[in-house]
Formats: C-alpha cells, sequence, structure tokens
C-alpha cells in the first residue's frame, strides 16, 4: 500500500508529464509524419453489401500505383485468419482486399497511389467495378436461421458460434414472478478524433519494414505483419507515435495495417494512409449491436431466481484479429448476471455473422449491453413486484460479505462493497427529494424519472482467464524495464500504449512511489517495438494494473541492486539500506541516485571485485497471484427530463459512485470516468450506425451520426470507494473503460420511470426523439384497445 | 494552379497550389505546420479551427486559395499570447485533454470564447463549444478550464 | 476526403461574375464563404468544373436601413448579424436565428446570400427569411432584378435563382417595434442543422412557416389566419391536426415535431 510519503506517488495529484506538447502544437501523430517521396494512398471501396464476381479495372495510367487482391495473392500475402478455441466456432479468412466477393459495404478492393491525397481519390473515382450483387444478411436475427443469404459461402449458415451457459436451471422452477422483455443496442462507431493511420517504409539500410500506425498494440501488430507478409520479427519495426485516442478500435488489426506497407515495399516508396471520417464510420469501426430476450425470475420477495436469455450479436462480416468475433457474444452469454447473485442460469448466445463491416472491441466490450439488459430487466421486474427498482438491487447485489465471490458462471468477483456504491449514488442523487419533485410535477410538462445502472467490470482480463474462455487472443504477463539514467533519473520502457490516458504520467508515478524520486526525473518509453519490451498492448482496462504492476516489480530488482552499490559506498550491508527520497540510506548516511550512477557508469573502478555486473538497468514483470481478474464496478444514477410533445431527454443530474481500487491519480481517474461515461450518453441517446435493407450506411458523416456534446452532460458528480484489490499491487483495479458501461441502462430506467404513468417501456438505444415518441404513441393505443375490449 | 500569399503565424509565405486544396492541408502539408489537425474535413468536429484576421474559421472547409491575403495564426503561432498562455495552463491544470488531438483547435475555439465573451457563464461556455468535439474528457476539464480564465481575466 | 479538381476563379466585380456565368460550360458554383459547398465538395457530393469566388467582390457586405426597409448584402456573414449589425425589431429576429446557425467558426465565414442561395431545406436563413417577407436581390445577364422571398426556393437546394444569375442581396422589411416573432428549432445539438423550424412573425401582417422539411420551407396560411385573428397561442394539436392538410410529405413524427416548432414558435412570440 502506498505511504504517502512521495508527492508524486501513488494517490497525488500530478498534472500530466505529456500535457505540454499538446498545448503547442507538438504532439505528432501519424497523419503529422511526412516522409521524402511519400506516397500517399486513397481506398477503392465496395459500394454494396454483398456480390461476387467482383471485377476490377485499373484507372488509365496506374501501373504500378493500384494495387488489388491478384497483387497480393501473386506476391503470396496470407490473409488475416483468427482462431477461436472455442469448439463450433466458425472460421473464416479477412482478405486485407476483397477477392472475387465483397461481403460489407467499405469493404477494401484496391489501394490507389499518388503524390497527394486528391490524386489517389481521382485514381479511385476512375476504377471500374463490375460484380453480380447478392441479396445481403442484414438482420442479425433472421439471418441467423437456415436459409438466410450466406456471408460465407462455406459455412452451413451465418451463426459464427453458438453458445450455452446453464447452471442449475431446476431451480426456475423456483421462481414466483417473472418478467420478459426483448432488449436492443444498436450498432455504433467508435469515432475518436483521430481515425486510422498508416505510414509505412522499406528501411535499406537497416533492411526492415518500418510502420507508423495509429496502434493500441504495436507489438501485435508486428506479429501480424510478420505472419501476413511472411518477414521474421527482426524485419519489422512498428511505431505507435501519439495516438488520438483509441477506445478499442485501435486494439484491432486493420487490413490498411497490412497491405499499406505491403504497398510500400512494391513501390519502394513511403506509403500513407489516413483514414477519413467517412472511411471509419462506414468501413471499420462499427460497434456493439446486441440483442436479448430476456426472462428475469425472482422469488415473490424479489429475490432473484436466475435468468434466461437468447442473446443475439451482430459480429459483421469478419473476425478482426486478434480479438475474435466471439468476444462479445461469448461475454455477454457468461456474465449477463453483472453484479447480482443467483441461483439459476441459463443463456444461449450466438453471434451472427451479417453483411455489415466487423465490429470491434468498443470500450465497455458487450457490457454496455449486458448491463443495459440486465438493468432495465431489474426495473421491469421492480415495477411488476411494485418495488422501488433501488431498494431491489440493493437486496440483490453481492454482498460485502460474500467477497471474495464466486459467481454462477464461475467468475471470480475480488473484492468491493457492491451495495454500498449503490446507497451512496442513491443518497447523493437524493432518491426521495426527486420522488417528491415528481409527484408535484413539472412546470414546464415535463416529465421528470431517475434511473440507476449497477455494473462490475472484469478488468486487465487475465491469461488463465482468457484461456479458460477460449478466447482468440490470450493476453499475457506484463514486463517492464527500468534503468538508472547517468544523470540519476530513472527511464521506463513500457510494451502499453499511452492514447490519452496519461500513462506517462501514472506510471511515473509508480516508480516515484517505489523510489520517491520527483516526476519530471522519470521518464516513461512506448509505442515504439524495437526499444519496449513485448506486450500485447493497451486494452481490457489492464494498462495500470499489468504495466504498472510490472513497474512496481521491476523497481523492486533494481532497488535491490542500486542498494547493493550504495552499500558499498556507504559502508554497511545491505540489509542496513532503504530507499527515500532517490537516494540510498544507510547508518552512517545517504547516496543520492546521482552518485550511485557516477560511481557506476564513470567510475567503476571504485566499486568492490564483487560488484553485480548486471548494472542498474533490469527488466521484470508482473503475474497477479492468484491469475485472477480485479473487478471494479459503480452504481451511475441519472435523472432526466422527458419532453412528451418532442420526445427528447435532458439529462438533468447524474451521478457515479465507483471503486476502482487504489487511485493512482484522482485527476486521472475522474478524467477517465467522466470521458467513459459521455461516451455512454453517447450510445444512451445519440450515436447509431445506420443500414438500410440492402445494407447501405445511412450514418456516413457527423451530419447523419450524432455525437454527444459539450452540452449533453453538464452536471456530473463522482465518488470514490476505495477497496485494494488483493491481487495486485497497490491494490489498483482497471477502470478505462468502466464509466461507458452504465450510461445507457441508468438513462433509459430514467426515461421508463419519467413515463412509467404512460406505461412506456423504452428498450433500444439510441433512446432518439423519434423512438420515445413512438413508444408513448404505442402506449396510448394498446391502452385504447385494452380499454375498448374490455 | 493558384497564387497565394498568406501571412501565416507572422510570416509571410507566397505558393501556388492548386485551387481544390484546403487551408488546412496547406498549413499542414506545405507549411508543415501540424499542429492543426483534420478530425472530420467536413466541419463538425472543429479540430481543424485555426484564426483568420483574427477570428476562428474551420481550415479544413476553407480553400486555401480564399485565404489569399489573409492572417492566419495556428496553435503554433501563439507564443506571445496572453489569452492562449492563460489557456493553456488552465487546461493543463483541469485536464483538459487527454489524447490531445482535438486539443488544438479547442484552444483557438477556447480563445475565442475568452475574448470575444468576458462575461460568458457555464451555459454559455458549453453552448460555445458545440462546435468542437473533444472523444475523451467528457468536456468537463474544457469546460472550467475555460471559466477559470474567464474569471482571471475578470479581475 | 478531398475535392475534385476544379478552376477557381477570384472575382472584382458583379460584373465578372454575370459574364463568367453567361460564359460558362459544366457546372459554375459561386463561392460566398463556402461553408456549405465546402464539406460537399470535400465529400465529392458536389463537383464543380469552376468556382467564382465572392471573396473580393465589392459592394456585397452592407447592412443599411432606409425608411422601413432593410437592405442586407449578399456576404454578410451570420456573424455580424449575430453581434447584432442589423438594427431594429428585424435585428433581433436575425440576430437570434444567426446564433443559432452551426458555430462561431463556421458563423465567421457562412453568409446569409449563400446559404439562401444553396437552399438546404434544413437550413436556417430560407425559413427565416420566408417568414420575414421581402425580396431577393438578384443580377443576370438582364440586369438586376428583385424576386420575392415567396417561392423563391422551389425545393430542396433549388431556388428562382437563373443558372446565369448571382444572389446580390436582400430587401428586408424593418419589423415596427411592437411586431412579435418567434422562432423555435427542433435539433439534438445547438449548431446542428434542424429537424424542424417553426417562424412567425405578427406585425402589419401575420407570417407563419414550416421549415426544416424534406423541400422547400412553406407558409402555413391557415396560421396565420388564427394569427391575424388574434389567437396568440396554438396547441400542438391544432397545429397538428393543420399541418396534416400540407403535402409535405411528413410521416407521423415528422408532423409531430413541426408541429410542436410552430406551437412553441408562436408560444415565444407572446411570451
Amino acid at each position: 500500500m502506498p505511504d504517502g510519503t512521495s508527492e508524486f506517488g501513488i494517490g497525488a495529484k500530478v498534472l500530466r508529464k505529456e500535457d505540454a506538447r499538446f498545448l503547442n502544437g507538438h504532439g505528432r501523430y501519424v497523419a503529422d509524419i511526412a516522409r521524402p517521396k511519400m506516397l500517399e494512398a486513397a481506398i477503392v471501396r465496395s459500394p454494396v453489401a454483398h456480390a461476387n464476381n467482383l471485377k476490377v479495372t485499373a484507372p488509365e495510367d496506374s501501373k504500378g500505383r493500384f494495387f488489388t487482391a491478384d497483387d497480393l495473392s501473386a506476391d503470396c500475402v496470407a490473409p488475416i485468419h483468427v482462431v477461436s478455441k472455442f469448439p463450433g466456432h466458425k472460421g473464416s479468412d479477412y482478405p486485407h482486399l476483397a477477392n472475387g466477393k465483397l461481403r460489407f459495404v467499405g469493404e477494401a478492393v484496391a489501394v490507389c497511389l499518388a503524390e497527394t491525397r486528391a490524386a489517389a481519390e481521382d485514381m479511385v473515382a476512375a476504377t471500374g467495378l463490375t460484380f453480380d450483387a447478392l441479396p445481403p444478411a442484414i438482420d442479425m436475427i433472421a439471418d441467423a436461421e437456415p436459409g438466410a443469404p450466406k456471408v460465407h459461402d462455406d459455412w452451413e449458415d451465418n451463426v459464427i458460434l453458438d453458445s450455452r451457459f446453464e447452471e442449475n436451471t431446476d431451480a426456475f422452477k423456483e421462481s414466483a414472478v417473472s418478467v420478459t422483455r426483448d432488449f436492443r443496442m444498436n450498432r455504433q462507431a467508435v469515432n475518436p478524433l483521430e481515425g486510422g493511420a498508416v505510414l509505412a517504409e522499406w528501411d535499406a539500410r537497416e533492411e526492415r519494414l518500418v510502420v507508423h500506425s495509429a496502434s493500441q498494440i504495436p507489438h501485435i501488430l508486428r506479429n501480424a505483419l510478420c505472419e501476413c507478409l511472411g518477414l521474421s520479427q527482426n524485419q519489422v519495426h512498428v511505431i505507435a507515435p501519439d495516438v488520438g485516442g483509441g477506445f478499442g478500435y485501435k486494439c484491432v488489426l486493420l487490413p490498411e495495417e497490412i497491405y499499406i506497407p505491403w504497398v510500400a515495399m512494391q513501390v519502394k516508396r513511403p506509403v500513407r494512409w489516413i483514414q477519413d471520417r467517412r472511411e471509419h464510420l462506414v468501413t471499420a469501426a462499427n460497434a456493439r449491436e446486441h440483442h436479448y430476450s430476456v426472462t428475469l425470475h425472482a422469488d415473490s420477495d424479489g429475490n432473484f431466481i436466475g435468468i434466461e436469455a437468447d442473446i443475439h450479436v451482430d459480429s459483421g462480416a469478419y473476425a478482426v484479429y486478434p480479438h475474435s468475433n466471439i468476444l462479445e457474444s461469448t461475454m455477454a452469454g457468461r456474465t449477463l448476471h453483472g453484479p447480482y447473485k443467483m441461483s439459476a442460469y441459463k443463456v444461449r448466445s450466438r453471434a451472427v455473422a451479417t453483411n455489415k463491416p466487423p465490429i470491434v472491441p468498443y470500450r465497455g466490450v458487450a457490457r454496455p449491453g449486458i448491463c443495459f439488459a440486465m438493468e432495465l430487466a431489474v426495473d421491469a421486474l421492480a415495477r411488476e413486484l411494485g418495488r422501488e427498482p433501488c431498494d431491489l438491487r440493493e437486496q440483490n447485489l453481492v454482498p460485502v460479505e460474500a467477497m471474495p465471490y464466486t459467481t454462477i458462471t464461475g467468475g471470480e468477483f475480488d473484492s468491493g462493497d457492491y451495495p454500498e456504491a449503490l446507497r451512496r449514488a442513491r443518497g447523493l442523487i437524493d432518491l426521495p427529494a426527486i420522488r417528491a419533485r415528481q409527484e408535484a410535477g413539472e412546470d414546464d410538462g415535463r416529465q421528470i424519472g431517475i434511473g440507476f445502472g449497477c455494473y462490475i467490470e472484469m478488468t486487465a482480463l487475465q491469461t488463465s482467464a482468457a484461456a479458460r474462455a477460449g478466447l482468440a487472443a490470450i493476453p499475457g504477463y506484463e514486463q517492464a524495464q527500468v534503468r538508472l539514467m547517468p544523470d540519476g533519473g530513472l527511464e521506463i520502457g513500457v510494451g502499453v500504449q499511452n492514447h490519452g490516458q496519461g500513462m506517462e504520467t501514472t506510471l511515473a508515478q509508480v516508480a516515484c512511489e517505489k523510489f520517491g524520486l520527483e516526476i519530471e526525473d522519470v521518464a516513461v518509453r512506448h509505442g515504439d517495438t524495437a526499444t519496449s519490451p513485448y506486450s500485447t498492448g493497451t486494452y481490457a482496462s489492464r494498462s495500470m494494473v499489468m504495466a504498472g504492476g510490472a513497474i512496481s516489480r521491476t523497481c523492486d530488482v533494481l532497488g535491490e541492486r542500486i542498494r547493493k552499490i550504495g552499500a558499498h559506498l556507504l559502508q554497511c550491508d545491505l540489509s542496513q539500506t532503504e530507499i527515500s527520497s532517490a537516494a540510498v540510506t544507510g547508518p552512517s548516511g545517504s547516496v543520492p541516485f546521482a552518485e550511485i550512477s557516477r560511481v557506476w557508469y564513470r567510475n567503476p573502478e571504485e566499486l568492490p571485485d564483487s560488484v553485480d555486473p548486471g548494472g542498474v538497468e533490469a527488466v521484470s514483470g508482473f503475474r497477479p497471484e492468484p491469475d485472477n481478474s480485479p473487478f471494479s464496478y459503480a452504481t451511475h444514477a441519472a435523472v432526466v427530463a422527458v419532453d412528451p410533445d418532442l420526445g427528447s431527454v435532458e439529462i438533468l443530474d447524474y451521478v457515479i459512485s465507483e471503486d476502482c481500487g487504489t487511485i493512482v491519480n484522482p485527476m486521472i481517474v475522474d478524467g477517465q470516468i467522466i470521458g467513459g461515461a459521455l461516451q455512454g450518453v453517447g450510445t444512451a441517446l445519440f450515436e447509431e450506425s445506420n443500414y438500410d435493407a440492402e445494407g447501405q450506411p445511412l450514418s456516413s458523416t457527423f451530419a447523419d451520426y450524432a455525437m454527444p456534446g459539450s452540452t449533453h452532460l453538464p452536471v456530473l458528480r463522482l465518488d470514490h470507494l476505495v477497496t485494494p484489490s488483493p491481487l495486485t499491487e497497490f491494490g489498483v483495479k482497471g477502470l478505462g473503460e468502466g464509466g461507458a458501461i452504465p450510461p445507457p441502462a441508468a438513462i433509459a430506467n430514467a426515461v421508463n420511470d419519467a413515463l412509467r404513468e404512460y406505461g412506456v417501456e423504452v428498450a433500444e438505444t439510441p433512446i432518439t426523439p423519434r423512438r420515445v415518441l413512438t413508444a408513448i404513441w404505442k402506449a396510448k393505443q394498446s391502452r385504447l384497445s385494452s380499454v375498448e375490449t374490455s | 494552379m493558384s497564387d497565394l500569399t498568406i501571412n501565416i503565424n507572422g510570416e509571410h509565405v507566397t505558393a501556388n497550389v492548386e485551387p481544390r486544396l484546403s487551408l488546412a492541408d496547406f498549413i499542414r502539408d506545405h507549411q508543415r505546420l501540424t499542429g492543426t489537425h483534420l478530425g472530420c474535413e467536413h466541419g463538425v468536429c472543429g479540430a481543424c479551427t485555426v484564426l483568420m484576421n483574427g477570428e476562428p474559421v474551420r481550415s479544413c472547409i476553407t480553400f486555401a486559395v480564399v485565404a489569399d491575403g489573409t492572417e492566419i495564426t495556428t496553435i503554433e503561432g501563439f507564443d506571445d499570447d496572453e489569452p492562449m498562455a492563460q489557456l493553456r495552463q488552465a487546461f493543463h491544470e483541469n485536464h483538459a485533454l487527454q489524447c490531445g488531438y482535438c486539443t488544438p483547435g479547442m484552444l483557438v475555439a477556447a480563445r475565442d470564447i475568452v475574448t470575444r465573451l468576458p462575461d460568458a457563464d457555464e451555459d454559455r461556455v458549453r453552448l460555445e463549444l458545440a462546435g468542437n468535439l473533444c472523444r475523451c474528457t467528457g468536456y468537463v476539464g474544457i469546460v472550467k478550464a475555460i471559466l477559470s480564465v474567464l474569471e482571471q481575466r475578470c479581475s | 476526403m478531398k475535392p475534385a479538381i476544379f478552376e477557381h476563379e477570384r472575382m472584382s466585380s458583379i460584373d465578372d461574375v454575370v459574364q463568367a456565368l453567361a460564359n460558362a460550360d459544366g457546372e459554375v458554383r459561386v463561392l460566398g464563404g463556402g461553408q456549405s459547398i465546402g464539406p460537399m465538395m470535400n465529400l465529392r457530393l458536389a463537383q464543380p468544373d469552376k468556382v467564382l469566388d465572392l471573396s473580393r467582390v465589392e459592394g456585397l457586405d452592407g447592412i443599411s436601413e432606409a425608411g422601413d426597409r432593410l437592405s442586407i448584402g449578399a456576404r454578410v456573414t451570420h456573424a455580424r448579424i449575430e453581434d447584432g449589425e442589423v438594427p431594429g425589431t428585424t435585428g433581433a429576429y436575425m440576430q437570434f436565428v444567426a446564433s443559432g446557425i452551426s458555430y462561431r467558426s463556421v458563423r465567421n465565414r457562412g453568409t446569409i446570400g449563400g446559404s439562401v442561395a444553396h437552399a438546404d431545406p434544413a437550413a436556417d436563413w430560407p425559413t427565416a427569411l420566408l417568414a420575414l417577407g421581402g425580396e431577393v436581390k438578384v443580377v443576370g445577364s438582364g440586369g438586376e432584378k428583385s424576386i420575392p422571398l415567396d417561392g423563391f426556393q422551389v425545393g430542396p437546394f433549388t431556388t428562382g435563382l437563373g443558372w446565369d444569375e448571382v444572389l446580390i442581396g436582400f430587401d428586408l422589411p424593418a419589423l415596427g417595434p411592437n411586431t412579435k416573432w418567434g422562432y423555435y428549432k427542433v435539433n439534438r445539438k445547438p449548431g446542428e442543422f434542424a429537424d424542424a423550424i417553426g417562424a412567425v412573425i405578427i406585425g402589419n401582417e401575420a407570417r407563419a412557416v414550416c421549415g426544416a422539411t424534406e423541400s422547400a420551407p412553406f407558409r402555413v396560411f391557415d396560421i396565420e389566419e388564427k394569427l391575424s385573428g388574434g389567437a396568440t397561442e396554438l396547441s400542438v394539436a391544432d397545429a397538428r391536426e393543420i399541418l396534416s392538410g400540407h403535402d409535405a410529405g411528413f410521416d407521423d413524427y415528422e408532423l409531430q415535431i413541426h408541429a410542436v416548432a410552430l406551437s412553441r414558435a408562436i408560444g415565444r412570440a407572446f411570451a
């Protein structure tokens, strides 16, 4: 545990080391890098969702500047292929460039190269495409059935994986009350402000391929480049410079990250591809799209018996590397229970292939959908039972005395007081006051509602858990490289990637905590396969738990080496030394790190013969003991006003009570949660990637795709519980994703609470004015017809 | 091709460019001032906001040839600018940036708010910021930073 | 997302423009502030062969009042109107409208003339000015003429502007100090194009306009009649009833939000 003695250590509000360059316009993103003789790429993309017999006619005078799948095949470039260990998983290739068959609008068909992007786009416009259009599979529920148009010809049907999770189903017989509902979380796009970006060139001097990419996973990208292009690891150097937001979109491989480097090798010139916003919205950054048919069972006192569900996840046309196309469906199937105790479980979950872009693991990964379905079902049950939804939650959340707790599906909650988070959120938002306000009514004719959303997030997904779950990508244990520099400062190398989380500061804080350094004396290096330890990268809220843990452990190793030198200089025994305030202290005094460095680097002759030649640089790593994941959790509570004439929803108040374990930097923790929460508001109210029946995307610009803005979440209050995880260094838990998980649930519950007198239940995101009004009218209609029939 | 003369960050620049070249691409690719970013290229996200003759404009939907004869200030051109210095410090202290991609455009828009609307309250600041998208911060830090600079400049 | 190739010509006078339009072959677009055409060109939804740049043309950025008329040049920016440069009650109304158009950095470039000539059905000025009434000033090969705002926009992105004509400004009524006005825009985020607009002006005459439709904004005479008859409010249900008599192609939801917009615009006018 942190002792609070370091000004810059764990728990300190340290201002960010990385801010200065961004504030002065000196950040360097891929698009900011230009190389001599660089060519710009624009991509010919499929205009239809489903077709075969694709034929491509190159523009005139494009020899050597135009490449298709035929060129890739001729050079034996291997397609992306992701293998899941789940029995019954249907595998498919993900061609970098479409090869005969087109499977979604926007799928890459050919690469055009020119001196400018505009000229390359002229080539795209001059490219001829012919094909035989096929009926597309667009509806994940209908198209999961036999007889639907098949996305992959050699498959029996479009079901990628049909998984069933069943425990103690006999117990369902004990249920006294059941509610059954359908819920849908629609497809949306990730939209970091910087989209995908690749700049590749063959470095003839180094004899290796140098690829700059806006990536969360530079080492994984190197693996993929080696696998697809047949290069050795030593022939590939991947650099992720400043990355303009990722949110999961950049923890999967884009086809462009393979074929742009390949094209650069063909033309022997640097080639740059910068994804524009339309490409981002249409081709590659889709996420979510879940449908749930849920029945929640309880006894007559409201104790949950269990849950039955049939889940569909629209995974799109292909499996993304390395996380595959079943990450969401299996996670939804396995953890629909959320933070609640229950004794019976029967969930079927299907990942379905459709003629849409592959879905990527966007912030929260499956859990926004899970939370939406479960939390709306809880509110529906509360209405059925005539209970205050908050009370029903409190009664059924896993209680603190049950920790650590094994869930019905075998998950292990490590620590925390889930009901306390709920109680605190309820207190902060003042539930009785809202109920009183509802009684009084609003002067402006709007309806007020309050809603809650509780969730758990398994953070820093662990190696053995991932292996047990049959995931295609198994996250590894994590290493850090820590070097005492010749001036007594510290340089840390990590393989995780910083793309806004402030890791250059928070990871440095770990070393400050261990050694009592000043924050400016610690530099964190990342984003370069040539200079950092191997890592599977940044995703799954893992970086602080894993890389932070690795730095801590490596500091232990390095600390002993430093102390050995210090002990010699202080002429005392190693056991008599300790490190604080960047110095080794012994009985006779202390030696600052700068002096240790002077001796080691410049005057090693002063050291005894028994000196450890390993020096003042160490690599070590972290693995939780036991190998489990720390669970973060929170309750979000929202108060909304619904305008029943316009169907619009305004957030009046929003409260979050959360527990991410030990807080490394409170400013950054708050920033992550708030940022996530607004993305959750986007999912709840605004964002939707629409497709028509032909699979044509209808949300291809920010004019058609509504992003949440500065006016949409004006009030937000945060409250922190701190339950250190027993599994991790300092007790930290991951927190990057959590903020985005429950807003759709909390806001939808608030809307339904507001409209309860109308008998309205919205059950689909985003909760647009059109959907709200349609729900109101439908409820009115059904009341009228029930009056008529009675 | 068209000739143009622009004063960028106090420096006179002449060039011969394609009419279709945006001011943003001129600034970034021709002048190599890459602090100005492109987030949507259709005028919605605000990442490309720069000053033209002292007023914020979208450089992605302004052609370079149209900027002929104007004075352009990009994020690299505010070294001696008091409001920008205040905003930079306030953004730093209020955690008003994460990935940094929207930050230059956000700062230019924020400078317009604090200089044009000295009496702006939180609602007004939020309204004025609606034209600049930030995907990371949820705007809380940005709004706080701007309000703190407004307060500083008042007193 | 870069535009297709086009030719750019800097115009030095309106005569230049008229001549260039008359001699044009291929698609020619007149560039005002470029804030609507710019995005469309970047998306290659618009691919003009030639762009006639008005930025150097003198005499298009004036605002003047003469008696009960206001003259506003085509190249007056939304920002200048937002900042209150148009005087009187008309100015107050236009200031309110301008401040809701897109964002300040767009308003600094975008022009009132460009917006009306572009005729995006979801834009503010076509609806707002139709409610105001008045005339569009146009110059073409046949010289200068005025076209009433009533009927100027005939459809989405389509106006009564001839192929060889250029919009140079507006002749608008200077509303009396007792004139009531209300403008209500339904959208999801400040500054975005509207999903529905209701605009009403009740002065010497009453005008009520339903805007942000699939096509051109239209006057709602039944509502104008009620307002002329002294009505100071209109229920959403009544607005729905009246609008459903118009062949606007609304579905149920669109009918509702346009009815609400008009009802609330009237509410604001008399608030």
